[in-house]
């Protein structure tokens, strides 16, 4: 029918970004395409609680995310704690021109506790929106502005860049104050 | 937690102090590392199974 023809080439065409955002939190490629597998089969199902004109990208997002952690607690996995006690030790040394490399980012992405991974990617790199982001992750939008900006913290730390000189006086405080910020 | 954020008023986008704008570095990383994901080649495996989805779907909502 020309109803699910349409949605299937919707679902089809945000593949990338899900797979994208499954491997940001999983962190495994394996792991990221069996979780895009199970939210297109979920999708497909709950096709009818899909709004027409709200944001499918979203909505797939959140079943792609849900699915991510109920999948994480039957593994019995808990979630890596918030403190920065891995980040710490684990300090990684920018180049020499001070470009910092793609690896370099991902093993620091990597550090991160899922809930500040995903905020931070939801936001600076997949394009949503604080209000999008807080949906998808089911909390406040206050929330998700803590999560992004601890996780950017963490990420300067852990890489070593020194306060961003947009941010002046706060890039210059968190330096002072070190990991008791957050 | 005291500060208020505008009621939506023609909505910043991420505009002015943004966080993880083009001008710092973690925020080209990011994008970087996130559009290096997203152009990665989707394997033929996700399309069949939509394809077998799609034909699948009048046998559902039946009671």
């Amino acid at each position: 029918m020309a109803v699910s023809a349409a949605f299937k080439a919707d679902l089809l065409a945000a593949i990338p970004s899900l797979r994208a955002f499954g491997v940001s939190l999983s962190q495994n490629a394996d792991k990221a395409d069996d979780l895009v597998q199970e939210t297109l089969v979920k999708a497909w199902d709950k096709h009818e609680s899909f709004q027409p004109g709200t944001n499918l990208k979203a909505w797939l997002f959140t079943i792609l995310r849900n699915e991510f952690y109920s999948q994480m607690r039957k593994r019995g996995r808990e979630v890596q704690d918030s403190d920065g006690i891995m980040t710490a030790r684990l300090a990684v040394h920018p180049s020499q021109h001070g470009q910092l490399d793609l690896k370099d980012f991902r093993a620091a992405l990597e550090q991160l506790p899922e809930d500040q991974r995903e905020a931070i990617i939801l936001i600076g790199a997949s394009g949503f929106s604080y209000e999008e982001a807080a949906e998808i992750c089911d909390c406040a939008v206050g929330t998700i502005k803590s999560r992004v900006s601890r996780a950017r913290t963490r990420l300067q730390d852990i890489l070593q860049i020194s306060g961003e000189a947009e941010f002046g006086p706060d890039a210059i405080s968190s330096q002072v104050m070190g990991s008791s910020a957050a | 937690m005291a500060r208020q954020d505008p009621p939506a008023a023609a909505p910043q986008k991420r505009g002015q102090a943004d966080p993880l704008g083009t001008n710092s570095e973690i925020g080209r990383k990011l994008k970087q590392y996130y559009d290096d994901l997203v152009s990665d080649e989707v394997p033929d495996r996700f399309a069949a199974l939509l394809s077998q989805l799609a034909d699948a779907e009048p046998a559902k909502k039946k009671d």
